[in-house]
Parts: structure tokens; C-alpha cells; sequence
């Protein structure tokens, strides 16, 4: 299974960045890596749409002092495995700036590569905390991180949701089971002392007798630490059982893919979500922009990805194409994005990023809960 | 404690409904096996292409009228799922282990392997990499019974797989044991060359074995699409590798064998799932499987086999 979709992938990433190397070799390249193909390509997806509008537009107001950017779509399938060898790729075809990964489980060793061989990388999604842990250089994420939202998640789980038994669900990758535990140290500080902590298997289909164990645990609220496929299938087979207790999930799990598998059962849901931005007077215009190429950037990560583009555009329009001068010009300014006013931290994170908490419905809208 | 027991008969429906899966598939493995001595690693491709094409047609018949009768759109997805999976089955037996009969065995098992990853990217490329889901179809249960507080429930879906799974086990159980083409199997299974001199038309058994397989896994896989609702091209991978162990489990060759190991399985997952971490119902269940081969080499039901080395 694994092996056949890398060698897809694999061959996908090379055609690409093939064509791509040939036709403009004089201008600047940047890379969005990030899952094409795969079951969370949805998110793909988002990324690819928001760094595509940042660069047709910076393209639009002549490029960079008359140099285009030019994007070159890398495929990791959200895979650990597959994300090095996009890495090395990258490397190898002289591209200095990276606009990805988006899982943390792909994006932790390829940021590494990244780091040793002085490419720039900023990811718009990766949120697991241990990617900026390592004193990297060139390492950077328009996104908060799991210490930020793990928390927000579980002290709205305490002073909300008050549950009598608490059960904590992770898919046993670095960005689920990550968040999981933050969850769980934040709801244990606050005296709250989960039931359960369990990982289920990614890829698994069959939950029934997970259920059945958090009936019989009497689990009134549920923390999911994971991806919107497994927690869909979790939904809709808790419905099915009819287990009564309130759900909560992090941003990877906020997708309207999630309303196809689990259906109804979706209704009362809570999610944290990066602060939707699409509903800031001043995106008015970039919200028409993607309306009228057909695309929704209410997405969590359209507009990280835009802003990631951005920042990378603006430091190269101060500094050069000079990844290591603009890493360094990163973490010295700040930035106006449609995501906010962002500024660096030498670690390569955001000064500030703001998880607010989300009711989604069976439409796949979603409401602030105050 | 006191609760256990509605927990143990929950659990037991979660183990059957599962197992049920799996025994549909390990069917087509341990067919194919008893009759020509090969594994078949395409056919959990096969049972994958079987979910692929009920989920589409439940799609398109629900797309097309939207009033159509639920009954109307499952019997037709089922009927066409069965008619298209059979001809994948029958294709891949004639394109990739025909010409090869006779070669030596490792041959026709790569040619099996090449199979599998052929069709799985070829349906990765005509249908996307994606998860293709299905909305929940069939809501609500059989049945619902309060046992000391803790409802214990057996949704619609969960028993139609069990319901199904238990028709078509007697009926393939009774076409073997009393049909004319259900002896011409057991004979060529005992002794093709034999078969063979007797006037059998022995190729004639051996794509008919595949055919069943793949109708089998055909229904397991539009089972799969109507209770679990999301399907992709790799799903046939982890499933093919479950009820193959099932089908060793049970004795491979042996058909009853391979209901057996598939519901054996299927609860001992369920309940190294219930009563463990989930983390560890893998661990257990081939741990299991490692101890029943230690202890017995054939599986449950399978008989030592003197002839193939």
C-alpha cells in the first residue's frame, strides 16, 4: 500500500519540478509541499489555493523587482516517509524557499533537510511543537502550536464543557497525539482527570468496540487528537451506537469532508480553528479574489499559506533570494498579512496566534461559541 | 462489574459484524488456495474494486432519482457490484495466472503481487487517491435492548452484514457440497491431474473459484461502503491482509476454516480492543495467530497436506 502511493507520488514530484526547473530556471522558485494525494489532500488543497493567490498576485504587481515567483507543487501525501525524499528534491533542483509541510508527522523530518542544506521553509499548518524545537535557522510556521491550542482546547473543555468523564482519542501521530496530551496535562492541572487515553490506528475503519468501551467508560465529553477521517468514522459509528456525549477536535479535523463520512452525527462538534480572517473588512477584497476563481478560502490554512507567500516575498524584496538573509530579515521585522501583523520568534514560531473555538453543523458552516 | 454482560453481548455484535468482513474475503483466498495451491494477493484488490463500484453505483442510482426506493438502489448496487467485481475476477485469473499455470510457484505469486499493485494504482488513477464517502444510508437499528442501563444495539446496517454474511456461507457451503460444479471443485482440490483425465474441465473449476471469490468479496466490499462509509484505493491492502490471516487461521484450503478464522478474528479484536489499549488489538490478534500455528501448523480446520510440499 505504502509503496505503491510513494512511487506515485515520488514520479508526480518529479515530472513536476521537472517541467518546472526547465521552463524558468531565472525566476524565483518557491516550493508548496503538502499532501496531493492521500486522504487529507483536502488540506492540500487549501494550501496549494492560498500560496497560488499570494503568488498570481505578487506576480500581478510585477514580482519582485521584476522577478516572478513561480510555484512548484510538491506532493507528500501527508506521509513521514515521503516527505524527506520531496525534501532532497527540493534541495537537489536549487529551490531555496519552501512554503510547507502541512502535516507535522511529514513536516518534522524534512524541515531538518531543509535546515542542514539552508533552504527556507515556512509551514502554514504544521503545528506540533517539537518542529521548532531543535534550534533550526531556517525553520518557520505561520501557524500557532499545539501548546497554544492544546491548551485553549482543554481549558474550554474544563469551563465549558464541565464533563463528569473525560475520554481522550489520538491517532498516535505526532500532530494528534501531540495535541492529545496537551489537552490532557492542561484538563489534568485544572483537576480533571481523563478516563480514558487511548490511539487508535490511522487507516482503521472499524471503531465499535471503541465505542462500546467509552460507553461503558460513560464518557460524556471526547477530545479527538487527530485527522478528520478517522474522527468522521468515530462520529458516525458513535451515532450509530447512540453513545450521547460532546465531541471536540483540533484544526485537522475541520473540514467539510468530514460532513460527507459521519453525516448528521457532526452537529455539536467542537473544533479549534485559527481565527477565521475571511471575515476581516480589510480581506474583502482577497475573499472576492478566491470567489471568483471559484475557490473558498474559509479554509484553516488558505490564508496561513497566503501569508506564509508574503512574508517570504517581502524579506526577499529586502534582502534578495538570499534564503539565509531572509531568515534572518524574518525574525527581525514584522509583517502585514490578511492573517494579522505577524513577527518571529527566534525559535521560528509567531509571536502570537490566536485557536478560537468553533460549533461545526451538519452544513459544514461553523459558529464561534463565545 | 454488574454491567458486563450487556458490554460482552455489545462487544460481541461489534467482533461479529467484523469478522463477517473478513470471513467474506478469506473465502476467496482459501478457494484459490485448496484448488490450485496459490495465494491470491489480488484479491483483497479485488474486494476493494467491489466497494468502490457499489459505493458509485449507490451514488449514481441516489444521484439520478433521489426518490428511488433505498431497497431498489442497494439491490442494484449489489447486483452490479457482483457482475462487475466477478469480471475483474475472472480477468485477472485469465490475464495474469493462466499463462503462467504450470511454472514454477513462486512465479504465479509475484505475478499475484504485480496484480495487487497494479490495480490499486489503476483505480487510484480513474477514481482519485481520495476517500470517496457515502452518507449514512441506512440509520437506526434492529433492535435496542436496555440491559441494567447500558442499551445494547444492533444498527441496520451491522446486521445486514451478519444477516448476509450467514446466507451466502450456507448457500456457497450447500452449491460445494451438493452442486455438480461443487464437485468438480472438491475433486479438482483432491487431485487435478486426476480431475483433469476424468473429463473435468479443470480450468473451467478454477476460474469459477476465483469468480465466487470475487462475487464474495463484491458484497463484503458494498457492505464495507454502507456501514463504514469511506472508501479508498488502499483499502484492500490492510483488508486483504486480515482475511488472508483469517483464512490461515481457519486452515487454509479449507472453506468452513475460513468463516471461522474470519469471525475468530473478527472478536478477537473487538474484544483485545474492549478490554486492552486499542492500541493493542493487532498485537493480540496475531499474536494469536502465531500460537494457533505453533500448535497447530494447518490452522483450526485445515488438514495436513502430504502432497505439496
Amino acid at each position: 500500500m505504502k509503496l505503491s502511493r510513494n512511487l506515485l507520488g515520488i514520479a508526480v514530484a518529479t515530472a513536476l519540478a521537472g517541467v518546472a526547473g526547465q521552463a524558468v530556471a531565472a525566476d524565483i522558485r518557491i516550493a508548496v509541499a503538502g499532501p496531493v494525494t492521500g486522504p487529507v489532500a483536502q488540506y492540500g488543497d487549501m494550501q496549494m489555493i492560498g500560496a497560488e493567490m499570494a503568488i498570481e498576485q505578487i506576480n500581478a504587481k510585477g514580482g519582485i523587482k521584476g522577478d516572478k515567483l513561480v510555484m512548484v507543487k510538491m506532493d507528500d501525501a501527508c506521509e513521514p516517509k515521503q516527505s524527506p525524499t520531496v525534501a532532497n528534491q527540493v534541495v537537489n533542483d536549487g529551490i531555496k524557499f519552501v512554503v510547507g509541510h502541512l502535516c507535522s508527522g511529514a513536516t518534522k523530518p524534512a524541515a531538518k533537510i531543509y535546515d542542514e542544506n539552508d533552504v527556507l521553509m515556512v509551514s502554514p499548518a504544521a503545528t506540533n511543537d517539537a518542529i521548532t524545537a531543535e534550534g533550526f535557522k531556517m525553520v518557520f510556521r505561520t501557524i500557532g502550536k499545539d501548546s497554544q491550542q492544546g491548551p485553549a482546547a482543554g481549558k474550554f473543555i474544563v469551563s465549558h464543557l464541565k464533563p463528569k468523564a473525560l475520554a481522550i482519542i489520538h491517532d498516535k501521530q505526532s500532530y494528534g497525539q501531540g495535541i492529545a496530551e496537551q489537552v490532557r496535562e492542561t484538563a489534568m492541572a485544572a483537576g480533571v482527570k481523563p478516563v480514558m487515553f487511548e490511539g487508535i490506528s490511522k487507516g482503521d475503519t472499524d471503531f465499535s468496540a471503541l465505542i462500546t468501551k467509552l460507553k461503558t467508560a460513560g464518557a460524556d465529553v471526547i477530545y479527538y487528537g487527530g485527522y478528520h477521517p478517522e474522527l468522521g468514522l468515530l462520529l458516525r459509528q458513535a451515532k450509530e451506537q447512540g453513545l450521547q456525549a460532546k465531541w471536540m477536535g483540533p484544526e485537522g479535523v475541520g473540514n467539510k469532508d468530514l460532513n460527507a463520512i459521519a453525516g448528521d452525527a457532526v452537529e455539536g462538534l467542537y473544533v479549534t480553528l485559527p481565527q477565521d480572517f475571511t471575515t476581516e473588512p480589510e480581506n474583502a477584497a482577497l475573499v472576492k479574489a478566491f470567489k471568483d476563481k471559484g475557490q473558498d478560502p474559509s479554509g484553516p490554512f488558505v490564508l496561513t499559506s497566503y501569508a506564509a507567500v508574503e512574508v517570504i516575498a517581502d524579506s526577499i524584496k529586502a534582502v534578495g533570494a538570499d534564503p539565509v538573509k531572509v531568515a534572518d530579515y524574518m525574525r527581525k521585522h514584522t509583517f502585514k498579512t490578511p492573517i494579522g501583523e505577524l513577527g518571529f520568534t527566534a525559535s521560528g514560531d509567531l509571536k502570537d496566534f490566536k485557536f478560537v473555538v468553533y460549533e461545526w453543523h451538519k452544513d459544514a458552516s461553523k459558529t464561534a461559541v463565545k | 462489574m454488574n454491567d458486563l454482560l450487556p458490554v460482552l453481548a455489545q462487544q460481541v455484535i461489534n467482533g461479529l459484524s467484523l469478522g463477517s468482513i473478513y470471513a467474506l474475503i478469506a473465502i476467496g483466498y482459501t478457494m484459490v488456495y485448496g484448488i490450485i495451491g496459490m495465494i491470491n494477493f489480488a484479491h483483497g484488490e479485488i474486494y476493494m474494486i467491489g466497494a468502490y463500484v457499489g459505493v458509485v453505483t449507490i451514488t449514481a442510482l441516489g444521484a439520478a432519482s433521489g426518490a428511488m426506493p433505498l431497497a431498489l438502489v442497494l439491490s442494484g448496487a449489489l447486483i452490479i457490484a457482483v457482475v462487475v467485481t466477478a469480471a475483474y475476477g475472472w480477468t485477472v485469473e485469465r490475464v495474469a495466472y493462466r499463462p503462467l499455470r504450470g511454472s514454477p510457484r513462486l512465479v504465479p505469486l509475484i505475478s499475484a503481487i504485480g496484480m495487487s499493485i497494479f490495480l490499486q494504482n489503476y483505480v487510484q488513477l480513474g477514481q482519485g487517491a481520495r476517500d470517496i464517502s457515502v452518507p449514512p444510508l441506512l440509520p437506526g437499528n434492529l433492535f435496542e435492548i436496555d440491559v441494567e442501563g447500558f442499551p445494547v444495539s444492533l444498527s441496520l446496517t451491522r446486521a445486514l452484514i451478519i444477516f448476509a454474511t450467514l446466507a451466502l456461507m450456507i448457500a456457497l457451503t450447500l452449491y460445494i457440497s451438493r452442486s455438480r460444479m461443487g464437485r468438480a471443485c472438491r475433486a479438482c482440490s483432491q487431485d487435478m491431474g486426476m480431475a483433469n483425465l476424468l473429463g473435468i474441465d479443470t480450468n473451467r473449476v478454477i476460474s469459477f473459484t476465483f469468480v465466487v471469490g470475487a462475487i464474495l468479496a463484491a458484497v463484503g466490499g458494498v457492505l464495507i461502503g454502507l456501514s463504514i462509509g469511506k472508501i479508498n484505493p488502499f483499502i484492500g491492502f490492510v483488508a486483504g491482509i486480515k482475511a488472508f490471516t483469517a483464512a490461515v487461521l481457519g486452515g487454509i484450503g479449507s472453506i468452513p476454516g475460513a468463516m471461522l478464522g474470519g469471525v475468530l478474528l473478527g472478536l478477537t479484536e473487538t474484544f483485545a480492543s474492549a478490554f486492552l489499549p486499542t492500541e493493542y488489538k493487532d498485537v493480540v490478534a496475531f499474536g494469536l495467530l502465531v500460537l494457533i500455528l505453533l500448535f497447530r501448523p494447518t490452522g483450526l480446520l485445515g488438514t495436513p497436506d502430504v502432497e505439496k510440499v
